[in-house]
């Protein structure tokens, strides 16, 4: 540990590089309160003076409460679907001894490193294979089984807690299916925690697969509703509102991720990635 | 476990296979060998968005890894308060590509858009930043650099915790000063992770922010916010030609398996040279 006390001048520095890297965030929340002279007002305003909220009434009739509904249907599904697929395979990684499991935790690590954009088009010819485009499953499923990240991070978690606790129930008769439901998930309830916050926010975040799976507008999630609202090149909806949206947008994740910043920092590291 | 070979092992496979055939997802696709593979090896297009990503790479890996690294070692302190303003470092985390578009998109905006009021502000009359030729792709990358820095930034201070008091304390004997010990002695000793954030940023950013380009400028313009990602995406999902789409995907994935074991090796050669 070589933290130490800074100075004055590091404070100053500290703050300052908060404010730009929140910049954007802060421009986000002021700005979508503003009118649209206020928006064109020279020289820029920083603060809105009044709060106009009717930005945010027409952003709502762009991310309906179907929208919003989805997206909560569509993140926490994943949540769900990738704990039951991964806490299994972990524990049986970490715990049970068997022939070749090296090699099949390297499986597993490998995809942790290739991001889902080089494998769009492979997952969606399988999803369509399945005739699932436009389904739960479809939407669900194909994200939900990236699971490297929660089978390195449960692995660890399980391989930490004390053998003896094992090997006694292990003596008693019980079977590994037993132990597993009942000596190790509960002992692991702040990792679960840490997880579910961390896969909250990446599956509520998601964008393409659901843009292109999800094509029909009863599947629709909140990102890609707000992406026709994005101030693109090309874009003709007012600035406010966008910004509205976005906002309405990043509520859940933001609640989700302030509750829960100290864990999240502490799954995002601690996973093995060194 | 099925599951995960589905989705995970099987389209790798599937990828594969489908690369030998031509099909627009409606008619019985047609095997036509290596053809995808000869076309996309003299398709100017190909070529085209590969050195687009390629820019996306140069333009933003090092950056990002130096600012991080600087903002790493600036938040390595111990005050009061000091979790309260990480905290808005981390912000951009939460921001999805939709949000981060729609934020920067805005920004960039040559009228509404604040960084131009703050440019006209000082009488410079501001570009259109996301369709001006040239200026595009790096409007881009800055968006990139802003929503990755938060990741590199943690796994620095991870790293950074991991240095022996003892070493500063022989830099601060031998009156070394705070840049020098910064650039001499901190940044060797976290060549490990430094490898690693190497490692996921050229594969993050040879990605070339496929959705912020969809969102933003659609590729263009002229094309040249068009990355291998985004070519692959349009082929597939624009002109549904799925043959050629998997043989430009699995053409990715061949780079990106590439770059992995020249990190693999990188990180060997950093561990090597710490301890040696």
């Amino acid at each position: 540990m070589n933290t130490h006390r800074p100075g004055p001048l590091r404070v100053v520095w500290i703050i300052l590089g908060a404010l730009v890297i929140a910049g954007p965030i802060f421009y986000m929340f002021s700005r979508s309160f503003m009118t649209s002279s206020e928006i064109y007002a020279f020289p820029p305003l920083l603060f809105p003076t009044t709060l106009e909220w009717s930005n945010y009434a027409t952003a709502l009739s762009y991310l309906t409460p179907l929208v919003i509904l989805n997206s909560f249907l569509f993140a926490i599904g994943i949540v769900v679907t990738q704990l039951l697929l991964s806490l299994p395979v972990a524990f049986a990684l970490a715990r049970i001894p068997f022939r070749r499991s090296g090699t099949l935790l390297g499986l597993f690590v490998v995809p942790m490193f290739i991001p889902a954009t080089f494998t769009l088009v492979p997952m969606f010819l399988v999803t369509y294979l399945l005739g699932w485009l436009n389904t739960w499953q479809g939407m669900i499923v194909p994200m939900a089984a990236q699971i490297s990240f929660a089978v390195l991070l449960f692995r660890q978690h399980f391989a930490g807690l004390p053998a003896g606790l094992f090997e006694a129930a292990r003596v008693d008769g019980a079977s590994w299916g037993r132990i597993f439901w009942q000596i190790a998930v509960p002992l692991s309830k702040p990792m679960l925690a840490t997880y579910c916050s961390v896969s909250f926010l990446t599956a509520w975040n998601f964008y393409v697969w659901p843009l292109v799976v999800g094509t029909n507008p009863a599947y629709k999630v909140i990102n890609v509703a707000l992406a026709p609202l994005a101030g693109g090149a090309y874009s003709q909806i007012s600035p406010a509102v966008g910004l509205a949206g976005a906002v309405i947008a990043m509520l859940p994740v933001l609640v989700v991720f302030i509750a829960m910043q100290r864990w999240y920092v502490k799954g995002v590291v601690g996973t093995g990635l060194e | 476990m099925v599951a995960f070979s589905l989705f995970v092992l099987v389209p790798v496979v599937g990828g594969l296979l489908m690369s030998f055939v031509e099909w627009d997802l409606f008619s019985a696709p047609q095997f036509v060998g290596w053809d995808n593979y000869r076309r996309l090896l003299t398709d100017p297009s190909m070529w085209a968005s590969l050195w687009v990503s390629a820019q996306f790479v140069a333009l933003g890996v090092i950056p990002v890894t130096i600012i991080g690294f600087v903002v790493a070692n600036l938040l390595n302190v111990t005050m009061r308060g000091i979790g309260f303003l990480r905290l808005f470092y981390l912000l951009p985390l939460v921001a999805s590509s939709a949000v981060a578009a729609t934020i920067w998109g805005n920004l960039y905006q040559p009228q509404s858009g604040f960084i131009n009021q703050v440019l006209g502000w000082f009488g410079v009359d501001g570009p259109d930043w996301l369709t001006q030729p040239g200026l595009a792709l790096p409007s881009l990358v800055v968006i990139m650099i802003w929503g990755a820095l938060p990741l590199v930034a943690l796994l620095y201070l991870a790293g950074l915790q991991r240095i022996s008091d003892d070493i500063y304390a022989a830099a601060a004997l031998d009156g070394a000063g705070r840049w020098t010990v910064l650039w001499q002695i901190t940044w060797p000793n976290v060549w490990p992770t430094t490898a690693v954030i190497l490692v996921l940023q050229l594969i993050g950013f040879l990605g070339g922010s496929l959705e912020l380009a969809l969102i933003l400028t659609e590729g263009g313009p002229l094309n040249q916010t068009r990355s291998l990602a985004l070519y692959a995406y349009q082929t597939a999902f624009n002109n549904l030609d799925i043959g050629y789409a998997s043989a430009l995907s699995f053409f990715q994935l061949l780079l990106v398996g590439a770059l992995f074991i020249v990190g693999l090796y990188l990180r060997r050669i950093s561990r090597r040279g710490v301890k040696g």
